[in-house]
């Protein structure tokens, strides 16, 4: 550069490089800035030299980290000076001191244009770049066209056009209009088929940009491709100067192969061929040298090679190949390849038929777990968890199992899991599934967290056959010295339950289990210790005769912990002692734990959670991607293993838990099995209800054990059902269809209808009543939220089996029921509790879809559940001076609505007033003057619109007490409407609630719904 | 006491570590480390001179180009710490002969350790006196006890010096001329609206003397500030006459002055040490003389020319005079071409510190010189930034001449040999910071 001959420049920048400190740095710099500015403002007497030499300084000052915020009009300036030296200056400065965005750079537009046009060369180059730098939609819209003449020239130098193929790169990506798709396709081949690399490249990278946009247009450039490939890949025709350490310009092969991917497929098989055997060719040729950047530069283009083989879905052969390359490279002691090799084998797990040729390898990836970096360990641990089948697993289990004890603690905790859930998954039995957890607790129990030992005592407890198993195990692990907590947790519960099966072995009396308990009990923590009262309720049931002795004992310890500061240690002692002083009621009492539910295996979600900030490529995801767990179905196997899926647990119908399988379980037993009918709301079904989701069992099993009448009220915690119910739409219109009255076995007692409209003004009350069942409602609302508990009471002596209640909310709803037992027993009453959240103003009705098996019959009603408009009112009570400017606010529709009622039921001033206020709508005296007239106000709650205040006004004619207007205001218009609609409903037709209560005999049935929105099918129709 | 420091480091204008001294261990080596990393790298250097990282506090200062830091882990007494630096400055200067800088500190490792180790003993300062210091910390050899000659000098008597009723002054001086030098120096403190009306104004002064006194003299120090007149007044049953009395605020004595006799009679008396010492400082904030008026107008014509106006009034004796004054008028960062037109000294643009600088070497009383100036400023991509238009700074010093009015009364020295003295009274009024707004 031609800086000797600038004097002042250098002087400047030796003067800042001397400078001591940033402070004389800067005062330096001022200086010079100052002097910059006076030169620039004398424009007269600047040559363009001097010009040159100042925007060298400034580009120097900039570059130093100083704000440069004049002088831009001179650079740009310069890009017009005749002369190189000037010219180049002006680009150089312009393109680092601009950016697209600035205005300057309009200026700069035709100038620029007008050298690309030019014939000069070394202009065009300049200019090129400069756009293929900084350019924006400007520039785009305005040099594209030119930029494509000059690339697709004939006569221009490939040094040029290359530089336009870049330059047009920027501008595509700026504003992809300008390149025209269909023209293009075709010159895009021809640019495939330039014979220079240099231009080849840059072509190759707007062919990526452009196909990754739209792969469609450009099929014809995909033989092109693969020419490009071949000839690469043959070393044809390719100078030396393109070639890196022996491999024929590795950046363009990669980017072909990138491009490649774009397309689906390839469909001619010839070029397929040919591709294939350039992949080939590239596999069997890399290895891994000595020379590093050759073997990045190999490595790069082999593993763009692997993704398009994957891509490509390739043959069998060819995939094991690259296993086979791969294993080689995870055999190498550079660590850098190492992790590239195990990361491209877990990729390559996505594809399918590789998994048993990747087995080969498992040798070497349990090497590698062994690994001194621990990012290489990671990654074989995943490679590990993603290739893991039912003919590996205990073999990999088993290493994992070993290698934990050795790992890194900032692993164990994942390896724990991970092990666990192979362990869980392809278990080939179950003894041994028991035996690896237990082995997993006993030697990493710091890192065993509570669900996996809750996924034991599940498993145990499904599994009849397993049981003695199980309890031997665990008292086998009694005996080691000292054992970790979640152990004893574990051993204590199975013990607990199953103990009594070992009772015949040695050493297994129940007082001596109860003695090697009790021995652990000083060392563990407060939330083990209910889990061993529990225990010792258990073992003092099972033994049969009663033994004093142990009795005596266990007797002393409840007492003992009934003063326990500890609430939940506390109640339990004081619970156990009371129930174990009931002796033979004992039994029922603590009857064995009911089996579980089946859901998804919470340890499978729990991987998934923690792995969402982990590697993108993560097996566990890719598992998850191409399979729906299944929980609890241990042998979860994909057709690719070869072998059909066996559920070995032998558990019954599993229940599905996927998401759309919800759905269409819920579609299969509604739409075929339900016959419904409409008007009493009841339903004869099959007897074959489709099983119950059911809420967290880890929940049931850290409550209190198995003590009757806990029905498991736990929170539903199943995301899923909620959109699953709403998803069945087809399946719900189906449910409803009318069916004639005679199918009817059941009748009501009582008119539903009236029951719910009094139910409606009232919290509490009998929502319905039949020979069989009462279910009673008690509700507490507060704001948006409600609560509300169902009491199911069986009202004879023989117990309700297949209890089933459904909510079919209504939009604006949010509601969630919590577990309905399935069987109530004789003369009991259960509750469950019912969240309800309001989202918004609505008066749609939520409905409950009851069904139960009385005898060989299937009942199923259909309940409105009394969760309605005016049950998320709050009466308020307004002065005259909140009143009036809040209504004149207020003005019009939609947010104020007037309506004449006609046909109104007639009653008396004081009698409507009553109502209101039963509807929560407090009515303000003395706010209107005439006194024919009624003002009330509410404050209504939703999510969506929180507390809004809600203003009525009603005038009646004292003549005609039939008819009336009504004027409803609030801040929101949907509320105003659906509140108008509201009132406008109540007071056409008007519920009798002294006599709803009182029930009614059975065969006073509704004749037929006094309004058509009253009508529950109509309902649900509408609410669907 | 509290503890002052737990290390002290001097840091050159990089971050380097020029020096340093350890006082207690409970702070690491490297804790300067993080003071360079987080306060002097970052742009908050300068402006919180106390900081907190990491739970140890870094008190620090910038004294030419040189950073003393001063490293706490414990609650230390932070106006202690920056007393303690303060007055070690001083002492360094006066060993280095006047200058405090980089170089001073490179040339003078030896010293600065021995001083170091001297002044501060585990946190706690110790004697900073250089009088003290200097008889026992000596740059000269050291004689050997076994060297023929014998010594002329009496070797000093250090538990005396320092345990003694007059610790400040050694027995026995004598001078074949005995003379006093007493200099009031005053530096003014203003920040005036743009309107004229006076914002904040204020003087800070000291009375600084230089005593060759033989023996152990006593010297009493009568000025016109309100409180000693009054009680003179009173003393003398005399009625107080009419002229100015001062009222001085926040008086601080050296501790050679008898503040019982202050507390008692208002009188300030006291043995002096021998050499150069501050006397007393004080402070005035009202009815302040200032000595100079600016009146600036400054008017934008456009984006690209401004037009500056400052006329500058002095107000003190025409026969009086101010030396060495300089105005800053600041200037927008993108201004290109200065021309000035002043009536007297010199204007030129400092670009590094965007201030038009106005230097008048000598300038009299009651006179108003004036600078005009047309300043183009060149057009910047970022329009938006509008100018804040600091205000307008002021150098100054006038001799004879204070800006609170205090003078001296009488200065008596009073000895047992009686003999007499000459006494040299000089006033000085400096610029403090002096601000103008505009």
């Amino acid at each position: 550069m031609a800086l000797s001959g600038m004097r002042g420049l250098s002087v400047f920048i030796s003067d800042v490089r001397n400078c001591q400190n940033k402070e004389l740095e800067r005062l330096r710099v001022d200086k010079e800035l100052g002097n910059i500015r006076t030169r620039f403002k004398n424009e007269k007497g600047l040559t363009p030299y001097e010009k040159k030499k100042y925007v060298w300084k400034m580009l120097y000052i900039y570059m130093l980290g100083y704000d440069v915020d004049f002088g831009h009009m001179e650079a740009v300036s310069l890009i017009s000076a005749p002369k190189y030296p000037e010219k180049q200056v002006g680009y150089i400065v312009t393109s680092s001191l601009l950016n697209e965005n600035h205005d300057f750079l309009r200026l700069a537009i035709n100038t620029v244009r007008n050298d690309i046009i030019g014939r000069n060369e070394t202009f065009q180059c300049l200019a090129l770049t400069l756009v293929g730098n900084i350019g924006g939609r400007e520039f785009a819209e305005s040099l594209a066209p030119d930029v494509q003449k000059l690339l697709i020239s004939s006569s221009c130098r490939p040094l040029v056009r290359k530089k336009a193929a870049l330059c047009l790169l920027r501008l595509y990506r700026k504003n992809p209009d300008v390149v025209n798709v269909d023209g293009w396709s075709d010159r895009m081949a021809q640019l495939l088929d330039e014979r220079d690399m240099g231009v080849l490249t840059s072509s190759m990278s707007l062919f990526v940009a452009l196909v990754s946009n739209n792969h469609e247009a450009y099929w014809s450039c995909l033989p092109k491709c693969v020419k490009v490939l071949e000839r690469l890949a043959r070393n044809q025709d390719v100078p030396q100067e393109y070639t890196y350490y022996g491999i024929p310009s590795p950046w363009l092969q990669v980017k072909t192969m990138r491009a490649l991917q774009y397309f689906p497929t390839v469909e001619d098989p010839n070029t397929r061929r040919s591709l294939f055997e350039v992949l080939q060719r590239v596999l069997m040729g890399t290895d891994v040298v000595k020379n590093v950047n050759k073997n990045n530069a190999s490595h790069a283009v082999l593993f763009e090679a692997l993704a398009l083989v994957m891509h490509l879905d390739a043959e069998k052969e060819m995939m094991s190949q690259c296993v086979a390359l791969l294993g080689k490279f995870i055999a190498v002691r550079e660590p850098n390849i190492r992790y590239l090799g195990l990361e491209n084998m877990t990729r390559m797990l996505m594809v399918a038929d590789v998994q048993d040729i990747i087995k080969r390898h498992q040798a070497q990836i349990i090497t590698s777990l062994k690994d001194p970096d621990i990012s290489i360990r990671r990654r074989a641990l995943d490679l590990l968890y993603g290739m893991c089948d039912v003919s590996n697993a205990k073999d990999i289990v088993e290493e994992l199992l070993q290698y934990l004890s050795t790992a890194d603690f900032a692993m164990r905790e994942e390896l724990s899991l991970k092990a666990a859930i192979l362990a869980e998954k392809f278990a080939p039995d179950l003894s041994w599934y028991v035996d690896v957890i237990l082995q997993l607790i006993d030697k990493a129990g710091d890192f065993v967290s509570d669900d996996i030992w809750f996924r034991v005592v599940q498993f145990v407890t499904n599994n009849e056959d397993l049981q003695p198993y199980a309890a031997m195990k665990a008292r086998e692990y009694l005996d080691k010295p000292a054992i970790h907590e979640t152990m004893v947790k574990v051993s204590a519960y199975i013990l607990g339950e199953y103990s009594h099966l070992l009772a015949r072995r040695p050493g297994c009396s129940p007082k001596e289990i109860f003695s090697i308990i009790h021995e652990k009990l000083p060392t563990v923590s407060t939330s083990t210790i209910p889990i061993l009262l529990s225990t010792y309720a258990k073992i003092l049931m099972h033994t049969q005769p009663p033994d004093q002795d142990l009795q005596s004992q266990i007797w002393t310890i409840f007492s003992k912990y009934e003063s326990c500061i500890d609430a939940e240690i506390q109640q339990r002692a004081v619970e156990y002692h009371a129930l174990s002083m009931k002796g033979a009621a004992l039994m029922d009492i603590l009857a064995e734990m009911p089996k579980f539910p089946e859901r998804q295996s919470s340890l499978i979600k729990k991987a998934e959670d923690s792995e969402a900030d982990t590697a993108e490529q993560s097996a566990i995801k890719l598992r998850a991607q191409q399979q729906s767990s299944n929980a609890l179905v241990v042998t979860d196997q994909r057709p690719a293993n070869g072998t059909p899926p066996v559920s070995q647990l032998g558990l019954v119908k599993v229940p599905i838990m996927s998401n759309e399988k919800i759905i269409h379980g819920q579609d299969q037993s509604t739409g075929e099995q339900v016959v419904a009918h409409t008007n009493g709301a009841l339903t004869i079904m099959d007897p074959q209800p489709p099983s119950t989701p059911s809420p967290d069992l880890l929940g049931d099993l850290l409550g209190p054990l198995a003590i009757e009448g806990n029905t498991g009220i736990a929170p539903q915690s199943d995301p899923n059902m909620g959109s699953g119910f709403e998803g069945g739409t087809n399946a719900d219109a189906l449910a409803i269809a009318p069916v004639e009255e005679q199918t009817n076995t059941v009748q009501p007692i009582g008119n539903i209808a009236e029951r719910f409209q009094a139910l409606c003004l009232k919290d509490s009350g009998v929502l319905y009543e039949d020979p069989y069942i009462q279910i009673g409602i008690k509700a507490e609302w507060r704001v948006h939220h409600g609560q509300l508990v169902l009491f199911l009471g069986n009202k004879n002596i023989a117990p309700l089996n297949s209890v089933q209640a459904l909510i079919l909310p209504p939009s604006h709803l949010k509601m969630e029921l919590s577990l309905v037992p399935e069987t109530i027993p004789p003369r009991a009453q259960v509750q469950c509790p019912l969240e309800v959240i309001n989202l918004q103003p609505s008066r749609d009705v939520a409905v409950l879809d009851f069904s139960y098996k009385f005898g060989t019959h299937m009942v199923n009603v259909k309940l409105r559940l009394p969760a309605v408009l005016n049950k998320f009112f709050q009466p308020i009570t307004v002065t005259a001076e909140e009143f009036f400017p809040q209504w004149r606010s207020l003005s019009g529709p939609p947010l104020k609505l007037q309506e004449v009622v006609r046909g109104v039921r007639p009653m008396l001033l004081a009698e409507m007033v009553a109502l209101f206020n039963s509807l929560r709508l407090m009515v303000c005296p003395g706010l209107d003057p005439n006194a024919n007239n009624l003002v009330a106000s509410t404050t209504f709650y939703s999510e969506s619109t929180r507390a809004m205040l809600c203003l009525i006004r009603i005038e009646t004619d004292p003549a005609d007490r039939t008819q009336l207007r009504m004027t409803v205001a609030s801040g929101d218009p949907t509320l105003t409407y659906e509140l108008k609609e509201f009132i406008k409903e109540q007071l056409v037709y008007i519920p009798v609630p002294s006599r709803s209560a009182a029930p009614m005999p059975p065969q006073v049935r509704p004749t037929s719904p006094p309004n058509a929105v009253l009508d529950p099918g109509a309902l649900l129709a509408g609410l669907l | 006491m509290p503890v002052a420091a737990s290390a002290i480091y001097f840091l050159n204008l990089r971050g380097d570590v020029l020096i340093n001294r350890l006082y207690r261990d409970d702070v690491g080596g490297n804790m300067v480390d993080a003071f360079r990393v987080h306060i002097m790298q970052t742009k908050e250097l300068g402006t919180c001179p106390v900081r907190q990282i990491g739970g140890c506090s870094f008190f620090y200062m910038r004294v030419s180009n040189v950073y003393i830091v001063i490293v706490v882990s414990s609650n230390a007494n932070v106006a202690c710490a920056f007393k303690f630096v303060v007055e070690a400055v001083s002492l360094f200067k006066s060993y280095f002969g006047g200058a405090f800088d980089e170089d001073a500190i490179r040339n003078n490792f030896v010293l600065i350790y021995e001083l170091l180790d001297e002044i501060m003993d585990f946190g706690y300062p110790q004697n900073l006196s250089p009088e003290i210091l200097k008889l026992y910390i000596t740059q000269e050899g050291v004689r050997s006890p076994f060297s023929s000659k014998a010594s002329d000098k009496p070797v000093p008597n250090a538990t005396l010096q320092v345990t003694g009723a007059v610790g400040w002054r050694r027995e026995g001086l004598v001078y074949k001329k005995n003379e006093v030098f007493l200099d009031i120096v005053e530096s003014v403190n203003l920040l005036m609206s743009s309107k004229g009306s006076v914002l904040r104004c204020d003087v800070t002064g000291k009375v600084l003397m230089k005593c060759f006194l033989s023996g152990m003299p006593d010297l009493k120090l009568g000025l016109n500030d309100k409180i000693g007149l009054e009680k003179e007044s009173q003393l003398k049953s005399r009625p107080t006459k009419s002229g100015k009395t001062i009222e001085l605020d926040d008086v601080t004595f050296h501790q050679c002055v008898n503040l019982t006799r202050f507390n008692s009679e208002k009188t300030v008396s006291f043995v002096p040490p021998d050499g150069e010492f501050e006397l007393m400082k004080y402070r005035i904030t009202e009815g302040v003389n200032l000595p100079f008026r600016v009146l600036p107008t400054i008017k934008e014509l456009g984006r690209t020319r401004m037009e500056v106006n400052v006329k500058v009034k002095s107000v003190f004796g025409a026969k009086m005079f101010a030396l060495g004054v300089v105005v800053k008028i600041p200037v927008p960062k993108q201004t290109a071409k200065t021309s000035f037109q002043v009536t007297s000294g010199r204007a030129k643009y400092n670009p590094s510190i965007d201030c038009l600088v106005w230097k008048i070497k000598k300038f009299p009383g009651q006179t108003e010189p004036t600078l005009s100036a047309e300043i183009e400023l060149i057009s910047t991509m970022t329009e938006k930034k509008s100018w804040t238009r600091p205000p307008i700074q002021m150098e100054f010093q006038v001799p004879m001449f204070t800006a609170s009015g205090l003078r001296v009364r009488f200065l008596k020295v009073w000895e047992k040999s009686g003999y007499n003295t000459v006494e040299w009274v000089r006033y000085i009024t400096k610029a403090g910071s002096y601000e103008i707004r505009c």
